[in-house]
């Protein structure tokens, strides 16, 4: 379009004269405007308030109380730490984790465990979380000697996407739970008893023996007080099994379809490494769509050797890693098969970090120099951060000596 | 825990520091490296971009707040942002054309409008007139006054702000007379219909404000430049190109510090004199380019408080605060082209009453406004094959939201997210929510997490005619009011928009120099 296909036209609004003359007006006007305006200071940010509510930096927690549930599993109810800023608890959806910042023997970790309590019992002043004894564990070996009534504890605000969405999921739920993965589906069941969440929920348990099912009795009391809205089936892998109605050997699709219909359900699915494993295989008989099937991060992978494309031949190796972090730089050593985040975490440089899977992008840092694999099964990298070689130090394993940039704690 | 140690942090002078990595403080930085400026970036977050980001979901990469980019243009008639980008900073990023302009879509049973609108002017006027049978001069002579505005503040730019009176008034009559006005002022003397009016004014909810308030200039060049150089979106979203930006920064000698958020700027006899982070660094420095808004600045940052005159809480008082943005992500199981969805841009309204649906933003119902993409149909590969990316963004005035508690926040913002999702569906016609495998809702309490704006503000300052870019430009020198400090960002001089804030961080770059080097500061 070109205005010299037609006449130049002048606009007139209300009078060529008192156009112009508003125009001059606009500064005057404006000066006018501020000189009448208040001056007193804006001391209220209502959104930075609820975010800060929700979404805290740490929380500062006190063990209140620890019970026995089994004979491996232990779980720790905590509450605000008095002394310090933390006052009320951050609100959470049932199905999401705190990532907890600990030291152990002067090695600063964190690790991500999710809620076994409601998010009602948040409003009431505690969350719990349910650990499983490793006994060839990093942490929790330390945890069993050392965690009491008392001890304090710095956690994250509630994190992960684990969490029913009633505007994605079915309400029919067919929680997979192995090991100590049921604690998800024990802030769910509490919720869905409190009358909050209103979904059905059928539990299928994977439990290696018969005296080390975690929450068995609250669970069976759930579904006796619930029976429309809760079920429970225990499916337990030992040889022999003498507790009633319970399934013997591991969840295979044809159990799952013998207590729901798959048509109608969403599956979330919460455990170890080899459940997931053994349960893809089984629900893909399915032939689902990706939407019907919700999966919780497990952490770093184990098996890092056995993943595609890794390159096996440095597999013993101990890498030179550089490590920039604010004004300082640090060398530390870096073992080919453990992320980086742990080669950072034993030389106490931890950048920050949450899931640990690679997703939250908390710990993402800059690859100067240097070479890295990623974990192809837990690459949460965004497309230009592959392209400007950033990278996730909890997916990422060094293949050469590195010089990295990481950013500063939290 | 893991507390900050003394050797990690930062206690060297520096030329500048910028507070923020957004669009503006990124610019901002990358400008002062180039020239070889001693600078450091601080950002709270993790990441680079502020609003201008991405984030991830199971399979699918989120476009955070862009629609679309105003005035980059194509390579043979480039615009000013791919000038900046291409030319001055040399950024490594790809940007997309955007397929059409809108589709305007209004609901109420009484009004007639579902129309596709495609960007040149020829066809612009062409399906205008086609809707709207004998509108078409007068649409036109409102293009022709975008023209005038275009070539006005290409002008004002050329003479470096100080232009000719005599020459304003002789070439650029039309700007200097409409620009006092609003938007509704000058349709109505141009007289142009109702129905075309409606469709024209499709863009109103980029600016966020009635177009009975509304500022004529702003609005008009803002159209007048997407239909002239077409809307581009980056390829990889706009976490691409903020990350090039960082990259260049890098590149350039400028340190980047990200999980920093600055705790202070000290002032002392009017001057700036340093920053203090959270993270305890305690930083020299005559130049902050801020990309905090002015609000936060004044009644938060500056150190100490006797240090704020009284006209700077003035200033702030007397302006409106601008909405805050309500997102719905979405990656879906099915293609956009089996949900039958054509187009990019979806501009859904129940009608064109401005008034009564800006009103509405300060209610937490079901929203009478959106405007929503469908990311593939910009970018086809977007997302893996089969599926597609739909967002729908609504607004709201922070206010609503403040009597929210935390256990009712999470239901209340799925029940906004449902409306919205419903009002597209049926507009559209396009089942969507069978296919979400992926959902994520950005309340103005999550915008104000991420980014740390004030009250969750994505829109800066409103636009009336007296706090229009024009008006802030004007008034730029008075109204500064403590030495070494420039703003940049949606709160400052252009405005919210992408385009607009990338380019005032470039200005507060510039005056910066300038600042350093008449000080004789610039080693």
């Amino acid at each position: 379009m070109s205005k010299k296909d037609n006449e130049k036209f002048d606009i007139t609004i209300k009078s060529p004269t008192r156009d112009l003359f508003a125009f001059t007006k606009i500064v005057p006007q404006r000066k006018k405007r501020i000189e009448k305006a208040s001056s007193e200071p804006i001391t209220s940010d209502p959104m930075n308030e609820l975010a800060s509510i929700l979404h805290p930096k740490r929380q500062y927690l006190v063990i209140d109380e620890i019970r026995d549930e089994t004979k491996s599993t232990k779980t720790f109810k905590l509450i605000p730490d008095l002394d310090s800023n933390t006052k009320e608890l951050a609100y959470f959806r049932a199905g999401q984790y705190l990532s907890l910042k600990v030291k152990v023997n002067e090695v600063a970790i964190t690790r991500p465990y999710s809620i076994s309590s409601s998010p009602t019992d948040a409003l009431n002043g505690f969350y719990e979380i349910t650990i499983r004894k490793t006994d060839d564990g990093f942490l929790t070996p330390y945890i069993w000697n050392n965690w009491k009534v008392g001890t304090k504890i710095i956690s994250s605000d509630p994190a992960g996407h684990f969490y029913y969405d009633n505007l994605r999921d079915l309400k029919n739920i067919i929680g997979i739970g192995g090991g100590s993965g049921i604690t998800p589906f024990r802030s769910m069941a509490k919720e869905i008893a409190e009358g909050k969440l209103d979904i059905k929920l059928t539990i299928i348990y994977g439990s290696s023996e018969e005296d080390d099912i975690i929450f068995y009795e609250e669970l069976k009391q759930l579904e006796k007080k619930h029976p429309d809205k809760i079920k429970v089936v225990i499916v337990l892998s030992c040889e022999e099994v003498t507790l009633e109605g319970c399934e013997q050997g591991f969840i295979t699709a044809d159990i799952i379809k013998k207590y729901v219909n798959i048509d109608t359900s969403s599956f979330f699915i919460c455990g170890p490494q080899i459940m997931y494993d053994f349960v893809d295989k089984e629900i893909s008989k399915f032939n689902l769509p990706l939407k019907r099937i919700r999966k919780e991060l497990y952490g770093e992978v184990k098996d890092v050797l056995n993943l595609p494309n890794f390159p096996k031949e440095i597999a013993e190796k101990t890498f030179k890693v550089k490590v920039h972090i604010g004004n300082q730089t640090k060398e530390i050593p870096a073992v080919a098969t453990e992320t980086l985040l742990v080669a950072m975490e034993r030389a106490n440089l931890a950048p920050p970090s949450i899931c640990r899977s690679g997703e939250c992008g908390l710990c993402r840092s800059l690859l100067i120099n240097g070479d890295l694999y990623v974990s192809p099964i837990n690459d949460g990298r965004r497309e230009a951060d592959k392209k400007f070689n950033f990278f996730h130090p909890c997916s990422s394993y060094p293949i050469t000596d590195l010089e990295i940039k990481i950013p500063r704690s939290i | 825990m893991i507390e900050q140690i003394a050797e990690q942090q930062h206690s060297d002078f520096y030329d500048a520091v910028i507070i923020g990595a957004g669009n503006g403080g990124l610019v901002a930085a990358a400008t002062l490296a180039m020239k070889g400026a001693k600078i450091l970036l601080l950002e709270r977050h993790n990441l680079p971009g502020g609003f201008a980001t991405s984030f991830k979901r199971g399979r699918f990469e989120f476009e955070t707040s862009l629609h679309e980019l105003c005035d980059y243009g194509p390579p043979s008639d480039k615009g000013s942002v791919r000038d900046l980008f291409e030319d001055r900073l040399g950024l490594d990023a790809e940007f997309v054309e955007v397929p059409e302009a809108f589709r305007l879509i209004l609901t109420d049973p009484q009004e007639e409008i579902n129309v596709r609108m495609p960007f040149g002017f020829d066809n612009f006027l062409d399906a205008i007139e086609k809707e709207v049978p004998g509108c078409r001069t007068s649409v036109k002579r409102f293009f022709d006054l975008g023209e005038d505005i275009l070539s006005a503040i290409n002008y004002i730019g050329k003479t470096k702000g100080n232009p000719d009176q005599n020459v304003l008034l002789k070439e650029h009559a039309n700007f200097l007379k409409t620009a006092a006005y609003t938007l509704d002022d000058v349709q109505q003397a141009l007289e142009i219909p109702e129905k075309a009016r409606k469709i024209l004014n499709a863009y109103w909810v980029y600016l966020g404000i009635p177009t009975s308030r509304l500022n004529f200039t702003i609005y008009t060049l803002m159209e007048y430049l997407y239909i002239l150089r077409k809307a581009h979106i980056p390829k990889k979203r706009s976490h691409e190109y903020t990350t090039a930006l960082d990259a260049k920064i890098r590149e350039c000698g400028g340190k980047i510090e990200y999980n920093t958020k600055v705790e202070k700027i000290l002032v002392e006899n009017g001057k700036v004199v340093g920053v203090e982070t959270s993270n305890g660094d305690k930083i020299k420095t005559n130049h902050v380019v801020c990309n905090a808004s002015p609000t936060l600045a004044y009644n938060i940052l500056i150190h100490p408080k006797s240090e704020v005159p009284e006209i700077a809480y003035k200033q702030v008082n007397a302006r409106r605060h601008a909405i805050a943005g309500f997102v719905v992500y979405m990656g879906l199981d099915t293609t956009a082209e089996e949900l039958g969805l054509k187009d990019y841009s979806y501009f859904i309204y129940d009608n064109m009453n401005t008034e009564e649906l800006y009103d509405s933003l300060n209610k937490l119902e079901k929203p009478r406004v959106q405007a929503s993409i469908c990311l593939n149909n910009a970018i086809p590969d977007c997302s893996p094959p089969g599926t597609c990316i739909i967002s729908i963004t609504s607004a709201f005035q922070p206010e609503a939201w403040k009597d929210v508690k935390p256990e009712e926040y999470f239901k209340l913002k799925n029940k906004i997210a449902e409306y919205l999702i419903e009002t597209f569906e049926k507009a559209t016609g396009a089942s969507i929510r069978e296919h979400i495998e992926e959902i994520e809702v950005a309340s103005p309490q999550t915008f104000a997490h991420y980014t740390g704006t004030y009250n969750g503000i994505m829109y800066g300052y409103e636009q009336d005619p007296w706090d229009s870019f024009l008006a802030r430009l004007m008034t730029m020198y008075d109204e500064k009011y403590i030495d070494g400090l420039e703003f940049c960002g949606g709160f400052a001089g252009r405005g919210h928009g992408y385009g607009a804030t990338l380019k005032d961080g470039e200005t507060a770059g510039l005056l910066t120099l300038q600042d350093l080097i008449k000080k004789g500061e610039l080693k």
